[in-house]
């Protein structure tokens, strides 16, 4: 497929002349970074006006799926054209232009799999598709058309629904609109406003990593079945996760062939639950922030810290791009991240983490009192926004903890002392001397146990408290030769290395 | 026609030296339960007809099905003495009314945290042994708990009616099977001797160990039948009762007592002339029907038969007969209440052991002096369901102070820190109530000394806590029970249907509630794990969460899995180096075996983290042949800080090593739970650290760099130093007769199992085996076993050891390696393990 056509230079250098951008900000993915000359230079050519600043930004902090807001106010752009896969998760800046690109496609194959499915298929079928097969779905559609036909005389009861996508434009939510609804320009060009809702029920409209559609009444996602044209990716994570009640089956473009199995991400569901359990015995909570695009962030990150104090915990805010096993290891008081991101980038789970990750959705089950884990699950974390501010009854029972098999109760007690007042000025210095005077239990139980309430008191419990003074040793040390050489091996390492 | 009230009984629980507290302890099937019966029908709960029948304190419909006791169930007893069988009574009494605080246990192995729950909160032990079978394993495990709690046990050698109707043995031979039985009782309880307790072993002649047949009904002690003789031959009955056991001989030819055998024909033993042998003719005569020849004999003995029981033939003549005669709750309640102590005697020197406080606080005083005024002191034993589905009764022993309706208290969890407001709440107390066979009754308060069930509190308990009153900060708990057994046998639990998970959630902890050894937990893998002792235990618990706690949602179990250990069998055959992350840190390692038993002497807490250096270094020295100065760097124990691994410093002047030392504790913490091998926690491995390079800016060391780098160069020093994984072992008691033992060594061969020891048990045709057996194997040993042996053995296992699987789990192909395969897959883990070059590094 040429360049012109899969990077839709001529809809792109539009959308430029529409909006009459001036300075332009191209966001490529590692993969395609190698097309970025000659898609500028395509571009170029195309608009024909040397006025517009064309900027190829790459190597992006966060996920590369969503707009580097921050990336492209450096050079000070107006508009973001955004290439390759994406998540399509709200801007809260600039407006973006999407270039999904056009993945080759059987359309004959993937119609077979579709009819074999549909005439197998006791439930209505949902077609499912990733963004980069959007081009060839108009072709699948009207190929079923004809197949459709001739299936309904075997079988009178079949329902086929096609998704939509959302839309390829994308305008920032202002800061007073309602953080759920945006100006979205539809794909083939028809401006409408239409109301995401994320994967949540609205009347029967769906929503999910940039895909809609709606349902007629009584129909259920549990009831369809759900047919996914795309690789593993995910953004297919993301659907199984999200219709884990659905029979979900896949079609890979480019093997040919139909998945049915994914046991394994079941397995993901489960471990996701474990995180939840283990999270609810967290003290101190880190929160990463893994965006700064996406629309109601900030929103997140508040609702997370209100969250996190009601429940009687402390917590900490890291910046600190996309996160790994070392740098969160360097904040081992925290006994639990929440990584607030897009939601295709959310799921982090390596083995190698000291401390789980879990996402927004996650903590909002774990730390708020009596909600409880149905096997309900989204990433997205504007959908939690509204669901999370239904008050929670105060239960009276202690909670139980799976990890200890008992009951535990939080430490809320604390949180709640009110700071000293300033007319006892006298009094709280002689309790802080106290404090300070306490025998302090050295041993390590505070840091690995994970009892420690905040990072003073992790510190503080830790062997070892910065500078060493080494009183016996009072008198002036000869000096010595340090090292000398690189890291990867310093000069009398080599040697030893020599006698070996 | 109940005889007695909840009002009579709480106005005997004011006299605190009027209350026995006791549980009836024993091996499986030797009759506890049904003796239970009898003395419960003293107190007119059941009637005296159908007492042996009812076991009363089976109230769950699978203990009647089965035949066997699963949970204690506490039953109170209101007894009263005439004054006359009281004069001889030398300790303190207020009357002749006496409550008694009975605890029924079950006997299977699977079962004896029961035991132990029912033990902390009684204070003397009734020991039931079968006279035939004799003292078995479970009796010497439950023997050897009570000891250990302090409770003073005496003995009953139950199913006299065996000798008598069954194996019908002759006189002296019966006396030579029944002073084995104490004998051997009184082994163990010599072993396990504790010096404040004072001798506990039993005599007959001293009154405390009764000869029963509670399945008839009847029971006696010497004491019984020496007043009977006493006024015959004019000798007072201590005196009689020492004539009436041991080498004492009676020749009614010339009517002399004599301290051997003379041989004359008629010289019979004291015991057999004057006890065995009248019972015998008794029961002989009523079950010939000689009916003309009973009635002037039991007009002799002063027994006396109502009209409409005359009618009676046989058995049930015999058996009403006997009850008349030597009704069995006459017996064994004298027996208690002579010679098992009142709380407020008990008390005095069990608070050593209760209380985990200063022993001169006013807790320890109040607990010490059974003190009603004092600040109170309940220690919650374990949690009984309510008929309420999803309720709890918290049940427990007051032991000072009084709880009452309506009182706040101080609930302090086992986790419960003084002066910390971890695991601690305040909340009232219902309803305070007393057991009264299967029936509770509400009372107003009950004061220390006296078994209470409270209503209201189950939210906040799981399986025991210590309470206090409200006001009573700076009281210390009161210890935490230990128990015998130890939940090796996991099975994972998952709900039919996905949304019913929160029934199931909700299932679980209700179940871990309702048990005081089930551990409810869930895996990395989001598996819920129900852990029991045993695959009965399990089994029991799984029906108990289906029927009762989940509400109807349908749960799918796995197969029974067990967890297994890492260990190492050498020395790393190198020192392996791992680099930082940021490659300007290196750590050097070596992995090494602990010393044999070692990793025991940390489990069992002799060897710890909170240990004072220089003791530990003693210890260590002496013991385990450690370098003085090489105990005093360990830098700690892992997993969770107390496990049986460690981390030891051998590095010779590192700079920042300090500073790091927190980092590669976490690293250790977290490899030493999750080893190398198969994610299992790792056990007896010593991790020496050989040597630290470290940057020379602090910000290029911190613990990004080195937690994780700690870890690998861990599991790196695991892999190169023999890795091995060690498996559960039980011990396995079996017994049977000669002819069944040719099927067990066969079922045992066919489980790998070995057997160490074989012995016939004196003057029975029984043998009693003794075999370890991987806890993997016995998932349906004891069906197989019963099959093979058309019934005749029965297994008894208990979590012994862990033993080290010889094969090499590193070599493609071996036993072990197929073994981590299996769990890594269950984990959902790479079914690869991972390489030994991840985590080394070269230079």
């Amino acid at each position: 497929m040429d360049l012109a056509s899969n990077y839709e230079i001529d809809r792109t250098a539009q959308f430029i002349l529409n909006g009459h951008f001036t300075r332009v900000a191209l966001q490529f993915p590692d993969e395609l970074l190698r097309d970025s000359t000659r898609v500028v230079r395509a571009l170029r050519d195309e608009l024909d006006d040397i006025e517009i600043g064309l900027f190829v930004m790459a190597d992006t902090t966060f996920g590369s799926c969503c707009v580097d807001e921050v990336g492209a106010s450096h050079v000070g752009a107006d508009c973001v054209v955004h290439y390759g896969h994406t998540c399509l998760s709200q801007t809260s800046t600039l407006p973006a232009f999407f270039v999904f690109g056009k993945a080759a496609i059987s359309v004959s194959d993937c119609v077979k799999s579709l009819a074999d499915c549909l005439s197998t298929s006791e439930e209505p079928v949902l077609v499912l598709y990733g963004l980069e097969y959007s081009h060839a779905i108009n072709h699948v559609k009207e190929a079923m058309e004809k197949e459709l036909s001739s299936l309904r005389q075997s079988k009178s009861d079949l329902v086929l629904y096609f998704v939509d996508v959302m839309c390829t434009v994308m305008n920032p939510s202002t800061v007073d609109d309602h953080p759920e609804s945006s100006g979205c320009t539809g794909a083939n060009g028809t401006s409408s406003n239409c109301k995401r809702t994320g994967s949540s029920l609205d009347g029967n409209k769906y929503c999910i990593g940039g895909l809609t559609w709606d349902l007629p009444d009584g129909c259920k996602m549990e009831d369809c079945l759900i047919f996914w044209i795309g690789t593993e990716n995910p953004a297919f994570t993301n659907i199984l996760l999200t219709y884990n009640g659905s029979e979900i089956v896949r079609f890979d473009p480019k093997e040919n062939s139909l998945a049915k199995d994914f046991l394994h991400h079941k397995r993901v569901l489960k471990r996701r639950y474990y995180l939840v359990e283990k999270a609810k015995d967290a003290n101190i909570i880190g929160i990463l922030v893994g965006t700064l695009g996406v629309a109601g962030y900030l929103h997140m990150i508040k609702q997370m810290k209100d969250l996190i104090a009601k429940a009687g915990k402390k917590s900490y805010t890291l910046v600190m791009g996309r996160p790994n096993p070392a740098k969160l290891a360097n904040f081992p008081e925290c006994n639990v991240f929440i990584y607030v991101s897009c939601a295709q980038t959310a799921l982090l789970d390596s083995k190698e983490f000291l401390a789980p990750v879990i996402t927004p959705f996650e903590a909002t089950l774990a730390f708020s009192r009596g909600s409880q884990w149905t096997g309900a699950y989204m990433l997205e974390f504007r959908n939690l926004v509204a669901s999370s501010q239904e008050d929670d009854s105060d239960t009276e029972e202690a909670r139980f903890s799976f990890l200890q098999g008992g009951y535990v109760e939080d430490h809320d007690n604390e949180s709640k002392e009110k700071p000293v007042e300033d007319g006892e000025r006298s009094i709280s210095l002689v309790e802080a001397t106290q404090r300070a005077l306490q025998l302090q239990d050295s041993n390590p139980h505070y840091i690995v146990k994970g009892t420690a309430r905040s990072g003073a008191e992790f510190f503080n419990k830790r062997s070892y408290h910065g500078l060493e003074m080494h009183s016996e040793k009072s008198v002036p040390q000869p000096f010595v030769i340090g090292r000398t050489g690189k890291a990867s091996g310093y000069q009398n390492e080599k040697e030893n290395r020599e006698i070996l | 026609m109940v005889k007695f009230t909840a009002d009579e009984l709480r106005r005997i629980m004011d006299l605190k030296h009027n209350i026995r507290n006791m549980s009836v302890i024993a091996h499986v099937d030797h009759g506890k339960s049904t003796l239970t019966d009898s003395l419960v029908a003293a107190a007119g709960i059941i009637a005296q007809e159908v007492a042996g029948d009812v076991r009363m304190t089976d109230t769950r419909a699978d203990e009647a099905e089965r035949g066997i006791t699963i949970k204690s169930t506490g039953i109170s007893l209101y007894y009263e003495m005439t004054e006359e069988s009281l004069k001889n009574f030398k300790g303190e009494r207020q009357g002749n009314e006496y409550l008694i605080n009975l605890i029924d246990s079950p006997g299977h192995v699977d079962f004896s945290s029961e035991v132990t729950a029912a033990l902390r909160i009684t204070d003397g032990a009734l020991v039931v042994v079968d006279c035939v079978e004799g003292v078995c394993v479970q009796t010497e495990t439950v023997l050897r708990q009570a000891l250990g709690e302090r409770i003073r046990p005496v003995l009953t050698v139950n199913k006299m009616d065996r000798c008598f109707l069954e194996l019908q043995v002759e006189g002296e031979e019966a006396y030579q099977t029944f002073q084995r039985v104490i004998e051997n009782a009184n082994v163990i309880m010599a072993t396990y001797e504790d010096p404040l307790l004072g001798d506990c072993q039993v005599y007959p002649e001293k009154g405390t160990v009764a000869f029963s047949a509670g399945l008839h009904g009847w029971a006696f002690t010497l004491t019984n039948f020496a007043k009977m003789y006493a006024s015959k031959f004019g000798v007072d009955e201590s005196k009689m009762m020492e004539r009436l056991w041991g080498e004492n001989f009676f020749d009614p030819a010339t009517k002399k007592w004599t301290s051997k055998n003379t041989g004359s024909p008629s010289c019979k033993r004291g015991f057999v002339q004057f006890c065995y042998e009248p019972i015998k003719q008794i029961i002989k005569t009523c079950m010939n029907d000689e009916k003309d020849k009973l009635w002037p004999m039991l007009t002799k003995l002063g027994v006396t038969m109502k009209s409409e029981e005359k009618d009676l033939v046989g058995k049930a003549l015999m058996k009403r007969v006997m009850q008349t005669w030597l009704p069995a709750a006459n017996a064994l309640l004298e027996m208690m209440i002579f010679h098992l102590p009142s709380p407020a005697k008990a008390q005095k020197y069990r608070v050593e052991n209760l209380y985990e406080g200063p022993l001169d606080d006013i807790y320890a005083a109040a607990i010490r002096s059974c003190d009603p005024e004092g600040p109170l002191m309940l220690y919650v034993s374990k949690m009984i369901p309510a008929s309420d589905k999803g309720r709890f009764f918290a049940f427990g022993r007051v032991f000072s102070g009084k709880v009452s309706t309506g009182l706040k208290v101080r609930i302090m969890g086992p986790n419960y820190v003084p002066g910390q407001k971890k695991d601690l709440y305040v909340k009232s107390v219902q309803r305070t109530v007393i057991w009264m066979g299967k029936r509770q009754e509400s009372v107003e308060d009950v004061p220390c000394g006296n078994t209470v069930a409270l209503v209201g509190l189950d939210q906040f308990i799981t399986k025991n806590a210590t309470l206090t009153n409200e006001k009573e900060t700076d009281a210390h708990p009161i210890r935490a029970m230990k128990f015998s057994v130890s939940p090796v046998v996991r099975v994972a639990v998952q709900c039919k249907v996905a949304s019913d998970l929160p029934k199931l959630v909700e299932g679980l902890k209700r179940l871990a509630k309702s048990d005081p050894m089930v551990v409810c937990t869930i895996e990395e893998s989001g598996e819920h794990i129900i852990a029991g002792a045993g695959e009965l235990h399990l089994e029991i618990c799984l029906k108990d969460l289906v029927d009762d706690f989940m509400g109807g949602a349908e749960i799918i179990k796995s197969d029974p899995v067990v967890s297994f250990r890492e260990t190492v069998l050498e020395k790393s055959c190198r020192t392996v180096m791992s680099k930082s992350p940021n490659k300007h840190n290196r750590l050097y390692m070596e992995a090494r075996p602990l010393e044999e038993g070692l990793a025991e002497a940390i489990d069992d807490g002799r060897i710890g983290p909170r240990d004072d250096p220089k003791v530990r270094s003693k210890v260590l020295s002496e013991e385990f042949g450690w370098d003085k100065d090489l105990a005093k760097k360990i830098w700690c124990f892992g997993p969770e800080t107390t496990g049986p691994n460690m981390v030891v410093d051998m590095c010779k002047g590192v700079q920042y090593l300090n500073e790091i030392k927190d980092s590669v504790v976490a690293g250790f913490q977290w490899a030493s739970k999750e080893g190398a091998l198969a994610e299992e926690n790792m056990r007896g491995i010593c991790f020496e650290v050989c040597d630290v390079v470290l940057h020379d800016d602090a910000i290029h060391r911190g613990g990004g760099q080195v937690i994780p780098t700690a870890r690998r160069v861990i599991y790196a020093s695991q892999l190169t130093a023999k890795p091995r994984l060690l498996e559960p072992v039980y011990l396995v008691e079996i017994q049977a007769p000669e002819q069944a033992l040719g099927g067990i060594y066969g079922v045992l061969n066919q489980k790998r199992g070995h057997v160490f020891e074989e012995m016939q048990r004196p003057g029975t045709p029984l043998y009693n085996i003794k075999a370890y057996l991987p806890v993997i194997e016995s998932f349906g040993f004891s069906t197989l076993l019963r099959a093979n042996t058309s019934g005749q053995a029965f297994p008894q296992c208990v979590f012994d050891h862990w033993d080290m699987m010889s094969s090499d789990p590193l070599e493609v192909g071996s036993q072990a390696s197929t073994l981590v395969a299996e769990i890594r897959k269950r984990k959902g883990l790479k079914e690869q393990m991972t390489p030994l070059s991840e985590f080394e590094d070269k230079l």
